[in-house]
């Protein structure tokens, strides 16, 4: 059901494809970053980046310039720039005293943004006179912000953070953006906050709809809100399932969720109305599950002589076999996202196409 | 009351019992399963931190509900969750004071042992008898289905463990005491 299973470490943290998809950087679960690169079939490892002190949290790859963002706990940023095949890297100065969480570059690749612990978001860009990055705060949060995503129009950001809101800001740096460009909320200065929503749960991931007229953000609760802006009409889609930690917009119709359950969640919309679709993952039900399973009676005696008990149920039915903690579109065209992929806490990053999947998008 | 009578009792008694025990079971563990969702989360209060919330309960919004799975007053168990971390205390049936002693000193030794344990808890929580704490960084490298069911096998089999060792304890005195005594017959 699946194009691709790869197994690049113990656990991946998170995960980012440059333009064309032949290059993978993400973090094992350590200070490094790693980039592997396509060759033939497989992915061969190609480099390794060493500049941080604790666990890279938030990777982006931006494919308008080709370069990579990093964040970590360390309450650092690096932009790291291909030079010939080395990778360079350049401090970020965040003035932020607490770990981030994540980053994100701007639709545009010339913006990025930071989620941190500080309780506030450093919105960066890049300062030509001085030649170094420069950070502008978003201030207004009461808790740690654990999640962000750039509206298409280069200037909105929407915020989840575990003071159980998610928040709407204007990003506009004055010389970066130009004024009047499409956007669901009259122009503001930078730092306005445009719209706050509650949340029953602490708000573990949010997305833009790929038009931004809508968004969603998801909650520990269990629950997906959806809100339209700029009238703020939200509606909770409340599920029986364990918690989403990311999610991302197949269409407008369509939304994919991964978390604790280990297995891509999809949501669709008839006329606006959202509720839980299905599990992406089932596994094959009836005798090809069970004689996978192990249930025959040669597997239940070998179990029996080698671990000492006859139910075979370390490995899950889910093809991720750890929690998923992350999901990045792979193949997006017209605003219709065909293929993603996710990473989880096993190490193991899978493409999926919704095509295989009888996903309608 | 007829000797049939009192057997057929006595076994309906006993798999009533186990009914409970088995309800009791799959209560905590569908309690743990929700609860054991946990993500890598860096401290708010130092930087370059990363403390499990559940025991430092600096911040208030990071807290979960705690939740206690009670079979009886004294046989319980309390969940108390956060972003990061999990806190279960277990409160085990004592019926008298010899399972008393011998529970206490039971889970002395295993908390001694903590270290080897990997998820349990050097000293229990005031008014439990044994503390695990399980934090984000054992579920990125242990299977969450297998903690838990850790935990659940783990309740059962020290109830198993301390009767049989009221068992062992009631035998060796019955022995002692008849050696004990035959130089006076």
């Amino acid at each position: 059901m699946s194009i691709d299973i790869k197994q690049l470490a113990v656990c991946v943290t998170c995960h980012a494809w440059n333009a064309d998809r032949t290059k993978i950087a993400f973090c094992p679960n350590n200070k490094e970053i790693h980039i592997w690169a396509k060759s033939g079939n497989e992915f061969q490892p190609e480099a390794v980046l060493t500049e941080h002190d604790q666990v890279v949290t938030g990777l982006d790859w931006s494919p308008k310039t080709n370069r990579i963002v990093s964040c970590s706990q360390d309450r650092n940023a690096y932009v790291w720039t291909d030079e010939g095949g080395q990778w360079k890297p350049v401090l970020v100065i965040l003035r932020i005293n607490r770990a981030a969480t994540n980053v994100k570059w701007s639709p545009n690749g010339d913006k990025f943004a930071v989620a941190s612990g500080a309780k506030c978001v450093s919105v960066c860009f890049f300062e030509e006179e001085q030649n170094w990055w420069v950070s502008r705060h978003v201030r207004k949060h009461k808790s740690t912000v654990t999640s962000l995503d750039w509206h298409p129009n280069n200037i909105l950001i929407v915020t989840g953070s575990t003071d159980f809101k998610a928040r709407v800001y204007s990003a506009a740096i004055k010389g970066v953006d130009k004024k009047g460009g499409a956007s669901p909320f009259p122009d503001k200065p930078f730092g306005e906050l445009l719209g706050e929503y509650p949340c029953g749960g602490w708000v573990k991931a949010v997305a833009w709809a790929p038009s931004g007229n809508s968004f969603a953000f998801s909650g520990h609760d269990s629950s997906l809100t959806f809100v339209t802006v700029p009238d703020g009409k939200t509606q909770v889609v409340r599920f029986k399932d364990l918690p989403l930690r990311d999610i991302l917009f197949l269409s407008e119709t369509a939304l994919v969720g991964v978390g604790h359950e280990c297995t891509p969640t999809l949501f669709t919309s008839q006329g606006g109305n959202w509720k839980f679709d299905r599990r992406l993952d089932e596994p094959a039900a009836g005798g090809a599950g069970a004689a996978a399973k192990g249930a025959t009676a040669f597997d239940k005696f070998k179990n029996k002589v080698e671990t000492g008990s006859d139910k075979n149920e370390t490995t899950l039915l889910t093809k991720h076999q750890n929690s998923i903690s992350k999901i990045v579109a792979y193949k997006a065209a017209g605003g219709k996202t065909t293929q993603f992929s996710t990473s989880g806490m096993d190490g193991k990053v899978i493409i999926w196409d919704t095509a295989q999947l009888k996903v309608t998008v | 009351m007829c000797i049939r009578d009192r057997y057929q009792r006595r076994v309906r008694g006993k798999t009533e019992m186990a009914q409970t025990l088995a309800t009791y079971l799959s209560c905590v563990r569908s309690t743990l399963q929700a609860a054991i969702c946990l993500e890598n989360f860096a401290s708010q209060q130092v930087e370059r931190h990363n403390k499990p919330e559940v025991e430092t309960r600096q911040s208030k919004e990071l807290l979960l509900n705690p939740v206690i799975v009670s079979r009886n007053k004294v046989e319980r168990v309390l969940i108390e969750p956060s972003v990061n971390s999990v806190r279960i205390s277990i409160g085990i049936k004592k019926a008298d004071d010899l399972e008393t002693i011998l529970c206490k000193n039971f889970m002395r030794f295993l908390c001694q042992r903590a270290e080897n344990f990997v998820v349990l808890r050097r000293k229990p929580r005031p008014g439990f008898d044994i503390s695990f704490l399980i934090t984000n960084f054992h579920t990125e490298s242990m299977f969450k289905h297998k903690l838990v069911d850790f935990i659940v096998q783990f309740m059962e089999e020290v109830d198993k463990e301390i009767s049989e060792m009221k068992l062992a304890v009631n035998a060796r005195a019955r022995i002692c005491a008849q050696e004990y005594l035959t130089q006076f017959t």
